[in-house]
Formats: C-alpha cells, structure tokens, sequence
C-alpha cells in the first residue's frame, strides 16, 4: 500500500486583490484564501490514484497561522491526514526556504512513495518548489505530468514538455509534478466537508522539524511587488452603429500596417 | 564570486540568454561563459559573446539529467548568476540546480538588469497582476523564457575558450517514448497574427467564424484555457496564459474573452491587442488598444468581409 503526500500552498485569491492606482500597491486586506488551484490537481490526482492501488493519502502544507483554515478543505478533497508547518516566515518564504520546510517535514512523516505537487503555485507560479524537494530528499522529480500510473514500486508517467511528450519511469520514492490537464478536481460535496473535520491533523513549528538557521532565510531581497500596468491605447468603439464601429476599427488596423 | 553563467539545451535560446548575458558580463566586468551538451554548437556560442564555454559531456541524451553536472561545476567555478532558458526542462533542472547550490532561483524572469553592482530582476506575481522586482543574491539562478531577447549578430572573430569535462548524469530514470506533439496550425508562439476564441463563443460549430476571420487576416487560432481545457474545441497547445502559451504577435484579436489576469499574461507582449466583446466592462478592454463592444456573432462575418475587401 504505498503512502501519497500531496502538497499544496494556501494562497491569497488573485482575484480580490485591488491595486491602487496612485503608487500601484497591491491592496489583499479584503482577499480571501484558497488552495492553490495547481495544487488542487495534485490533491486530485492522489485521491484518484489511491482508489486505484489503494494508496494512503496525506496532505501537507507550509503557511502562517491563516493556513489553518485550509486544512478541512484538503482533506474534504480526498486525503485521510492533514499536515500542517505552521510559521510566521511562511509569509516571506521563497522557493528554497518552502523547499527546506516541506522536505524537512516529508522526513519527519517518515513514510512516502510519492510526492505529489501541482506545477506551480497559483500567486508566485515559482515552478521549483517540487523537484527542489526532491533534490533534497536526494530522489527523483519527474515534472510536467499529464497522465501517470502505479505499478507495484513503480510509477510511470507521461511528460509534456512543450514540443514532445515522453514517458519517464521511476522506482518509489519518487516526486511527480502534475500539469492542469491532468484531471478535473472535484468540488468536495456537503458529505466530504462533513467528514473532513473528523480526520486527523499534525500542526508542527519549523522548530519541530530538522534546520538550519540558513535553511529559513530567504536568498534573494524582494525591492518592490506593484500592481502591473498595462499602458494600452484603450481606444474602444462603442457608441456608433456596428457597421460603423467595424469600419473603424478596420481603419485603425489599416492605418497600424496590419492589413 | 566570477562569471555570468549561460545554459540552454536548445542552443538558439542559449544564443539568445547571451545577449543579457554580454550586457551584464560587460557592466559587472565579469567573464561571460555559456554551459552547453552539445559540444558542437561551441563556437555557434562563442561568435554570439560567449568568452568561455563549457562542454559537459555524459552517457545520457536526456538534458534534465545534467543538473548534478553543472552544480558540480558551478561548486567549484562559482559564478555570480546563472541564467537558464524557461523552457519546461530547463525549469526543472533550474529548480535542481538550485537546490544542490542551495541558492535562490527566480523564474521566468521577464527583465534582467545591472543596478549598483547587483542583479536585478522583474517577474510576475499574482497570474499577472503584479511585477516582483528583486535582487539576486551572489550565486543565485534566473531562468529567461525563450525569445524574451534577441540573439546578437553572430561574430566569428570573438574568440574564446573551450573547455571540455566529462560529468556523471543522473540515472535514477528511465525515459523512453519520446514522440513530437502533433500540430494541427501553425505553432502559435511564433505567429505574426493570431485570431483567438473565448467562451463567449457558444457553440463548437461557431468557431468557423473565427477560421474565417483567422483566413482573411493570414493569422493562427488560439484559445482560452477553458476552451482547449473544459471543452476541447482546440488541442492544449494553443491556449494561451500564464500556465500555456506566451504570445507575442504584431496583431492579437480577441473573440469573446473575457480578459482574465492569467490569460492576459500571456499576451501581454502583444504588439496591438485587438478585442471583441459584449461586455463593456470586461477587463479584456483595459488591455487593449482598439476594441468594439457587441455581439460578435454579427461583428466578425462583417469584420472578415470588411477585412477581404
């Protein structure tokens, strides 16, 4: 019965960031948390995959004290335990510090074959946080996976990777990073969310785990994050009649050296 | 802390990365080498500004398994950045180089530049609604998405040094099945004009008015995620945002769209974005230069035939 870790991060709702528009900071005070929906195919996938080889899943995160509010919606989404690394420095933490964490808490769960993350993260979509896991945990990551199976200690799964696709296997244990288009996750019904706050959950310190100090700092100084301007000609034909609006637009493209 | 560190598996990338490779080189007075597989693409590297190139030479064809390599080699050179082209397999040897390195990596950085003696870099956050600028830490590593520069004028009196070393490569994995993802169009990231569809297109039988559009503009389709994702009107290859594909046409056209954040990431490098939408106040209009508000069911048949005229 092989042991599934699915990682996911809890991230702030990109669509109910404001930004203002005077020094262009990015207002979050009245945006919501959700799982990251990269991560959610990941979930997904672990869930699916453990009704087919009767896998033991477990879901685990790194994030601040507001993460705890994502525990009951992993585990409404397929996986038996939750674990959580609860700590203020999540908030600041980069690709290396999360990698260090979430390795340093695979350890301590002691028991996996597979290593399941979505292939990004929703807010910073760093792309890195997987197969630095597995480079620290010293197994192999196979990334981009569109499709993939298990086989007795074995998964095999199918990469796609811009031009080509290929099939890669590998022995447990192993990480997989999951594209999108591997599945459709569920929306856990009233049953699943019922039962979630029945399953068991492991709240940890990165006290509680074995690090470096300089595991937790993060390497490179953010300067700035500001809302993104999209400085355009904005020129929209509305109010004429369409045959009136086309012809403009069909001047303006003209005048642009388009047709 | 020496050298600015260039490595693509597709040597026309690498050629690319070495161009802010040169100006960074050039600002930092810091020697530019570029890392590559291929030993025969050496002076391919050279004559577009490498000093130096390293050939790292293994028993495996599969590129991803070089990260040990060039760890290895950049423990003992250790340069001050290294800079990976984002395509998919050099993010996932990025990410394990970098883990090995125990070093900071930014991704897909859409700008790099020197500032007080340090690196500087630009990147999206939140789908694209903001930009990340942060300053690289000694040894850190970048990856640049293909094409964000332009490779220099080849010349082939730039001399260099050529350096050869034979690297263990990882063999943890069996890779096997390598097929080329069958196009139906054109590849869409190299188009000069794209035609590209939304849910505001009802049915699968209306995207005929976007191929009849698409024919008389000379331009490829593409698509939303949902539209390839959701209902499979059109292959996962050509949608478009921040999880597919980046575009970077003179002409972009929008049927439909909606203009979420994460697809306007991908068409941000657009030279004129053009939308066509019933929804006055969709975020699609802010992203555009010119646009006409109506049913598009009645605007592109006459768009195309304005366009044919």
């Amino acid at each position: 019965m092989p042991n599934i870790i699915t990682c996911y991060k809890w991230v702030l709702d990109e669509r109910d960031i404001k930004i203002n528009p005077g020094n262009l900071a990015l207002d979050t005070s009245r945006a919501k948390y959700k799982i990251s929906e990269y991560d959610r195919n990941a979930i997904e996938e672990a869930a699916l995959q453990a009704t087919k080889c009767d896998a033991k899943v477990t879901s685990l995160t790194f994030g601040t004290s507001i993460a705890k509010q994502s525990l009951k919606d992993a585990l409404s989404r397929g996986p038996e335990k939750a674990y959580w690394v609860n700590d203020a420095i999540a908030e600041t933490a980069d690709g290396f510090v999360t990698s260090n964490v979430l390795a340093a808490a695979i350890k301590k769960i002691g028991e996996y074959d597979i290593i399941l993350f979505g292939e990004g993260a929703a807010d910073t979509y760093g792309q890195q946080v997987g197969p630095r896991v597995a480079t620290i945990l010293g197994i192999p990551a196979i990334t981009f996976v569109a499709e993939m199976s298990i086989e007795g200690n074995k998964v095999t799964a199918t990469r796609k990777i811009g031009d080509c696709t290929e099939v890669v296997t590998a022995e447990f244990p192993v990480v997989i990073t999951v594209l999108p288009e591997i599945n459709k996750p569920r929306i856990p019904g009233l049953k699943q969310v019922l039962g979630a706050s029945k399953k068991p959950v492991v709240e940890w310190k990165t006290t509680d785990l074995e690090l470096g100090e300089g595991d937790l700092i993060p390497k490179n100084q953010i300067k700035s994050i500001k809302g993104f301007v999209m400085s355009r000609k904005n020129i929209i034909y509305k109010e004429g009649t369409l045959e009136e609006n086309i012809k403009k637009l069909v001047v303006s493209l003209t005048k642009e050296g388009l047709l | 802390m020496a050298g600015i560190w260039i490595y693509s598996e597709i040597t026309n990338v690498a050629e690319q990365l070495l161009t802010i490779g040169r100006e960074l080189a050039d600002k930092l007075t810091q020697p530019l080498c570029a890392v590559t597989i291929f030993p025969e693409d050496a002076q391919a590297l050279i004559a577009s500004g490498a000093d130096k190139v390293f050939i790292l030479k293994g028993d495996n064809p599969w590129p991803e398994s070089y990260a040990a390599g060039i760890s290895e080699l950049a423990v003992k050179e250790s340069p001050k950045v290294i800079i990976i082209g984002a395509t998919l397999r050099g993010k996932d040897l990025a990410a394990k180089v970098a883990a090995q390195l125990k070093t900071g990596l930014v991704t897909d950085a859409s700008a790099i530049r020197e500032e007080n003696g340090a690196i500087e870099t630009d990147r999206m956050m939140y789908g694209g609604l903001a930009v990340c600028t942060e300053v690289i830490g000694d040894g850190g590593l970048i990856t640049v998405p293909p094409r964000t520069y332009e490779a220099l004028i080849k010349d082939t009196s730039h001399i260099g040094e050529v350096v050869t070393l034979e690297v263990i490569t990882e063999a943890t994995m069996v890779v096997g099945n390598v097929c080329p993802v069958i196009r139906k169009g054109a590849d869409i990231t190299t188009a000069d004009k794209l035609v590209c569809v939304g849910r505001g297109v009802a049915k699968q039988e209306d995207m005929q008015l976007a191929t009849d559009l698409a024919a008389a503009l000379g331009a490829e389709i593409g698509c939303t995620r949902s539209i390839a994702e959701d209902y499979h009107w059109l292959p996962n290859e050509t949608y478009i945002g921040l999880s597919g594909q980046k575009v970077k046409p003179s002409l972009y056209l929008a049927m439909g769209i909606s203009g979420q954040v994460q697809h306007v990431a991908g068409i941000r490098d657009s030279k004129i974005i053009v939308a066509i939408d019933s929804n006055e106040n969709a975020p699609i209009f802010a992203a555009a230069d010119y646009g006409i508000v109506g049913d598009l069911y009645q605007i592109v048949p006459l768009l195309t035939e304005a366009i044919k005229k």
